[in-house]
This record gives structure tokens, sequence and C-alpha cells, in this order.
């Protein structure tokens, strides 16, 4: 079974998401591996030179945005003027919107341009851009998302294009607005979800589906770009909650499905397989940069821990099964970063997809979970206090008190051998037994020997036999007669021929 | 995976459709996930065959409106209680379901509404008291007036339900259907072109917050 493997990798994962400097607090891969103040003090010095090449990258995507744009131009130009067969008249009209719209869009674009790269420089100066390496990975990122995005609106055509400019203008204003709490820049950005969503509908129309789907794609492409600054900001205290959190759940390792009451059963292949799978799909949702992303992951964990619950119970699972087992899973996953990643899907995804549906109704799920988790208590676990203390703090814990409780930790077949030396040494105990009884069977044997020849000896000693002289004793029966001798003399046997 | 909330296909003109959350509260084993089930099950919409059974989904063609209830069902075991109110948070409707055959879970549905009256004001949601499991009626602790006395109070709706027998739940439902839309018309004089309005907006004044503030 490759379930240990597996899990030894989510291990791993843990353990290396500390700062590599070791002062305790969360790295961040895009600070490579550091947490936001270590990153700052080690790449002091090397932030210069990448001034130039941020320069460089800016103006070329910058480049290729246009150029994709205005090869988008001239395709949807040849449309509407397929279409204007019937609408001779309009033909010209139109085009002539088409082309002021393109101007007004290529201008406008290329000031938020220098705008944006005004921004840029300044923020790099506050030494805050990341390592070449890592950067040129997520910039490579960035870049394919954006040529996908600018792909996805093209089919929308000029509503299409007007997305594009409010993307565009919004990431240029809030270039210019990271000195604002980031209360205020989630605000911003719920606006500005509110305001593409209302122009598309009352402006240009578009049904709800496809105003839903591009809402999707806009928050896919602003929110890739927004990540670096507005996940886990050093403004706030995201970084410290994930960390109690981190400890909280550590804190708790010894608590077991049981206590829980988690409708679970792992010793069922199938379902300690769905429960591996839910743990890495609510750990993977840290290495999402789109809160929609997040989401989905949220999701397929539950699926899996729903998947997991029906084997077990063979019935669907409930919302009572299921919020003990998502608070399990967290706990035995104990995912990274999770009060950072609840806080920035609440701010930043699409509220549309957050107040509402499946998607929102886990993600509310995995609230419950953590804040349950920081609330929990003596009484939540069915446990009394002391008990709980002592776990708690360390003096003992549950596995010793009952053999049947492993740790959430352990595997299937190191369950299957502690099961197996369990037997093993009851086989011995009873061997031992065995042996020792028949050995005080020995000895009650030659005890009892030793006894009865005792007793006998007592006996004999107690009532000596009086043993009378050999002759008179033997003589006794004929020795009053005393005409023995006038007796004739015994008959001789005689053979007797014939 | 969400469904989208699709205006009425209908060709003469645009209906509105609305999106409601309803959430289930009450104690443990009241029957919330059997009325949900139930009501679900019943109007012959097909019930997700998926694993899970916690959220359902259910469409209503009405005249006046298209509307789709989103209900959430919650976990009721005492211990989640400090926890449930993140459930309700931005829910349009609340059913408070208690068992008619169990006096302290009709104080338990008291109990939360308190919680609810803390985080909304009366018009921000519609809460409708539900008396389940009216089949028993031979081991009735709750009488039908107790019930209705306390809903007239505290301006809820009410009804007596039996998830088993099928008794009232469709009309349960209906009756928060019809409030919601009610007050829909009360609020919106301003004309919803496109129906999603009231969803998920900031009407609601539903501004995503911190799970935990
Ligand atoms: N007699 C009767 N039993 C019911 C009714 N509704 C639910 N139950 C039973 O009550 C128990 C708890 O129901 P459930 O829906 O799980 O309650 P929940 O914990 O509130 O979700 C189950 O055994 C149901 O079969 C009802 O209307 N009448
Ligand atoms: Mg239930
Ligand atoms: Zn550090």
């Amino acid at each position: 079974m490759n379930l240990k493997s597996e899990r030894r990798g989510i291990h791993v994962d843990q353990s290396e998401l500390l700062c590599k400097k070791g002062c305790g607090y969360y790295g961040n891969p895009a600070w490579q591996g550091f947490c936001s103040k270590c990153w700052r003090e080690e790449y002091h010095k090397a932030r210069q030179k990448q001034i130039q090449e941020d320069w460089e990258l800016a103006e070329r995507l910058q480049r290729e945005e246009e150029e994709a744009y205005a090869s988008s131009q001239s395709t949807q130009g040849a449309q509407s003027l397929t279409f204007s067969k019937f609408e001779e008249k309009k033909t010209n009209e139109k085009t002539r919107k088409v082309t002021t719209v393109k101007k007004f869009f290529t201008a406008s674009s290329r000031a938020g341009a220098k705008k944006a790269l005004a921004g840029k420089l300044k923020e790099i100066q506050e030494a805050k851009a990341p390592s070449p390496s890592i950067h040129r990975q997520a910039s490579i990122e960035t870049d394919r998302v954006s040529k996908e995005f600018i792909e996805f609106i093209r089919t929308y055509q000029k509503p299409g294009q007007d997305i594009y400019k409010q993307c565009k203008l919004f990431l240029d204003t809030m270039s210019h607005k990271r000195d604002l709490s980031i209360e205020e820049q989630s605000e911003c950005a719920q606006d500005f979800y509110q305001n593409v969503a209302d122009r598309l509908q009352t402006r240009w129309k578009v049904p709800p589906e496809k105003v839903e789907k591009a809402m999707d794609e806009v928050e896919k492409y602003i929110m890739t770009r927004q990540y670096k600054y507005v996940f886990c900001p050093e403004t706030t205290d995201d970084e410290k909650k994930d960390l109690a959190v981190q400890k909280r759940i550590r804190a708790l390792h010894w608590v077991t499905p049981q206590m829980l009451c988690v409708p679970v059963s792992e010793e069922i292949p199938e379902v300690s397989d769905m429960v591996v799978k839910a743990i890495t799909d609510i750990i993977e949702m840290d290495s999402k940069r789109v809160p929609r992303d997040k989401l989905a992951c949220i999701t397929k964990c539950s699926k899996h821990i729903f998947n997991a619950i029906k084997i077990t119970k063979n019935e669907p699972a409930s919302a009572d099964d299921f919020l003990p087992t998502l608070i399990y899973i967290v706990l035995k996953g104990n995912p990274p970063r999770l009060q950072s990643n609840i806080q920035y899907i609440t701010r930043f995804c699409n509220p549309s997809r957050l107040m509402t549906g499946e998607d929102g109704y886990y993600f509310t799920n995995l609230c419950c979970a953590v804040a349950f988790i920081e609330k929990l208590d003596a009484q939540s676990l069915n446990l009394s206090q002391e008990d709980f203390d002592r776990f708690m703090t360390g003096q003992t814990s549950p596995k010793k008190q009952e053999s049947d409780s492993f740790s959430p930790d352990v595997c299937l077949g190191v369950k299957q051998m502690c099961k197996s030396l369990d037997l093993l040494s009851q086989l011995n105990e009873r061997q031992e037994r065995i042996v020792s009884e028949a050995k005080k069977l020995e000895k009650d044997l030659i005890d009892w020997t030793d006894g009865i020849t005792k007793e006998v000896e007592d006996i004999v000693e107690k009532y000596p036999l009086e043993i009378k002289p050999k002759s008179q004793a033997l003589a006794a029966i004929d020795s009053e007669n005393v005409e023995n001798d006038k007796l004739p003399p015994p008959l001789q046997p005689q053979v007797y021929a014939g | 995976m969400a469904q989208m909330v699709t205006s009425g296909t209908s060709p003469e003109g645009p209906r509105p459709s609305y999106m409601y959350k309803v959430v289930l509260l009450g104690s443990m084993s009241v029957g919330k996930s059997s009325l949900a089930y139930r009501y679900v099950k019943n109007d012959f919409r097909e019930l997700l065959p998926t694993v899970g059974c916690s959220f359902f989904t259910q469409v209503l063609e009405l005249d006046e409106a298209t509307v789709k209830f989103e209900i959430w069902d919650t976990a009721g075991q005492e211990k989640y209680q400090s926890v449930c109110h993140l459930y309700y948070r931005d829910a349009h409707a609340a059913l408070l379901v208690y068992d008619i055959a169990n006096k302290q879970t009709f104080s338990r549905a008291k109990l939360w509404l308190e919680e609810l009256e803390k985080k909304f004001l009366p018009d921000e949601i519609v809460i409708a008291l539900v008396g389940n499991k009216t089949d028993l009626a031979a081991e009735r602790e709750v009488t039908t007036e107790e019930g209705e006395d306390f809903a007239r109070t505290k301006g809820l709706l009410f009804m007596e339900t039996s998830a088993k027998s099928n008794h009232q739940v469709n009309d349960v439902f209906m009756a928060i259907v019809q409030e919601l839309l009610r007050r829909e018309k009360e609020k919106a004089p301003r004309p919803s072109p496109h129906g999603r309005s009231t969803v998920d907006l900031r009407a609601s004044g539903a501004r995503t917050r911190c799970c935990r503030s």
C-alpha cells in the first residue's frame, strides 16, 4: 500500500512550512521559505538587480497583451462586417464605433501600464519583490493566466473589451492603494466585482449564466495578480493566527476519531484511501492563488469525506456526520496557513460564489471546523477535565490507556502489526502461564509424595510394628499338638503306569 | 457545484428569479434532515443522487417568479452550537424545528431564536417555527397552542409538520416563499431587470466578513 509514503509526504510538507531561519513563523514559498520579516532582511541587498529585470518583464507583458488585443480587434472587426450584410446602413456607424473604442482602450491601457510600472518600481523599492527565480516562475503563471483571460474575453466581443478595460483600471488603481488596510482593499475588490457584474447585466445585457462565467474569469485574472500583495499581508495578524492554529492542532494530536464521534472507520482500505485524499485536498488549498480554486479544494475534500462516511455507514451522510469528520480531517492534516487562506477567500472571493452554492456551504463548514477546534474543550470530547488537561500537557496519552485507540497518524499496516504483536504477546503470556502451572503441578506432585511418605513415617513411628519372635510364630498352629509324632508319615505321591 | 440562477426562459417577458438561502436549525433528532429530504424528494426534483445529504437545492417555478431554494442542513449536536452562527450568516430564511413529542427541543428552539435575533433585524430574515413529528400525537408534549402563541408573539411563521407522514412539509416551504416574495415586493419599487438583484448583492448588507468576527 502506498498510504505510508503519501502520508510521509504530507508530514514533510508540514515541517517545511516554517521559516527557514527557524524564527518560528511560517515560511512562504513566495519568500523562498522565509517568513516576511526574515525575507526582508535576507534579500535587502539583492533587490537592486531586480529593478531592471522587472522593468523588462513588465514591458514585455504589456507589449504582448497589446498585441493580443490588436489581433482580437481585427478578428472582431471582420466578424461584424460579415454580419453587416443584413444591415448595410448601420455598417459604417458600427465600424466607426469599434475603432473609437479600440483607440480609447489602447490609449488608456498604455497610460495604465506606465502607472502600473511606476507602482511596481515603488513597491520594489519597498523591498517586497521576491527573488528572481521565484518571481520568474510566478510570472510565467501570471503570463499564462493573462493569455487565457484575453482569449476568453475575446469570445465576449465588446463587453469583453469593456471587462478587460475595467480589470486593467482596477489593477492600476490597486497598485496605488497598497497602503490601505486589507479590509479597505477587500472592499475595493468587492465593489469591483459588483460593478463589473452590474455593467455586464445592465449595460451589455449579457445573460446571467454568461455573467457568472465571466466573473469567474475576472476573479482568476485579477487575483492571480493581486495574490502576492493581499495574501497574508504584513499589515494584519494573519500570520500570527496561522501559527496559533497550527500550534493548537499540534497540541491536539492525541484526539482520536472516537472522541469526536467520527462515523468513519479507517480499517476499511477504501475509507482510509478517501481520508488520505481528503487530507491531500485540504492541504493543497494553500498552493492555489485564485480564491475560487481554493474553494474548489475545500469542495473536493468535502466530497471525499462524504464518500468515506457513505462507505462506512452504507447510507448517505448527513450534516451531523459531516462536520465532525471535517474537524477530524483538519486535525489530522493540519493544513498550512489555515487562517490566512480563510481570510483571503473571505476578503477576495467573488461574493456570489462564497455566500451561496455548494462551495459556499462547504467553506462555511470549514470555518465552523476551525472555530470549533479553537474552542474545543474537555466537554466537547466527552472527557473529564483532568484527562483533557493531562492529554494537553502530554503527561499521558490516551493510547496507553486504551490499547484500541491508535494515534491518528498510524497507518493501516502499522496498526495490523501492532495488533499481531499484541496477539503474540498474549500468546507468550499464556505459554508462560502454562509452563509455570506445569512447574507448579510438578512441585505439587513432589510435595504430595513427600507428604505421604512423611505421614506414613509418622504413623509408623506412632504405631511401631512389634514383630514377635519368628519360631514361635510359625510353630504356633501346631505347637499344641502334643501327639504329633504319633501320626503316620505323610503320603508320598505315586506314579501309576498304564 | 453551485448552479446558476437562470431567469425564466419564458419569452413573454422578464420573470424575476430569486435565490434564497434557507438554514435548518434545531436540536438533534428533531427531524431537520428528514424535512429537507422529504421536501426536496417529494417535489420530484431529482434528489441529487450525490453522496452528501446536507446541502439541498430546489427550484420552484411560480407564476410570479422563479425561486431557487438553497437548503443548508446543520449539525445539531449541542457541542457545535457555539459555531453554528456561521451557518446562518447571509441566510434569507430559517426553519426553527422542534419535536412536538419533546418539550426540551421546544425550549432549545426558543434559545435558537434568541441567537438569531442577535444577528438579524426582524425584516432581514424570515423565520418559521416548525413543530415536527405530528404523527406522534399520543406522545405530544408541546400543544399546538403553545407553539402558535410563541410564534405569534415573536412574529414567526408557524406550522406543525410530519416528515414521516408528509404532513404540511411542502406548506412550510411555500409559506416561506410567499413571505419572501411579499417582502421582495414591499422593499423593491425599483425594478430589477435581471432578477438577481436581491440575491448575493450588497442589498443584503452582506459584505463578506471574517468568519469569526
Ligand atoms: N415519527 C416521526 N419521526 C421522525 C419524523 N421526522 C424525523 N423523524 C425521525 O427522527 C429521527 C431524527 O431525524 P433527523 O432528520 O435525522 O433529525 P435531525 O437530527 O434534526 O436532522 C430519525 O430517526 C427520523 O426517522 C416525523 O415527522 N415523525
Ligand atoms: Mg440532521
Ligand atoms: Zn523568519
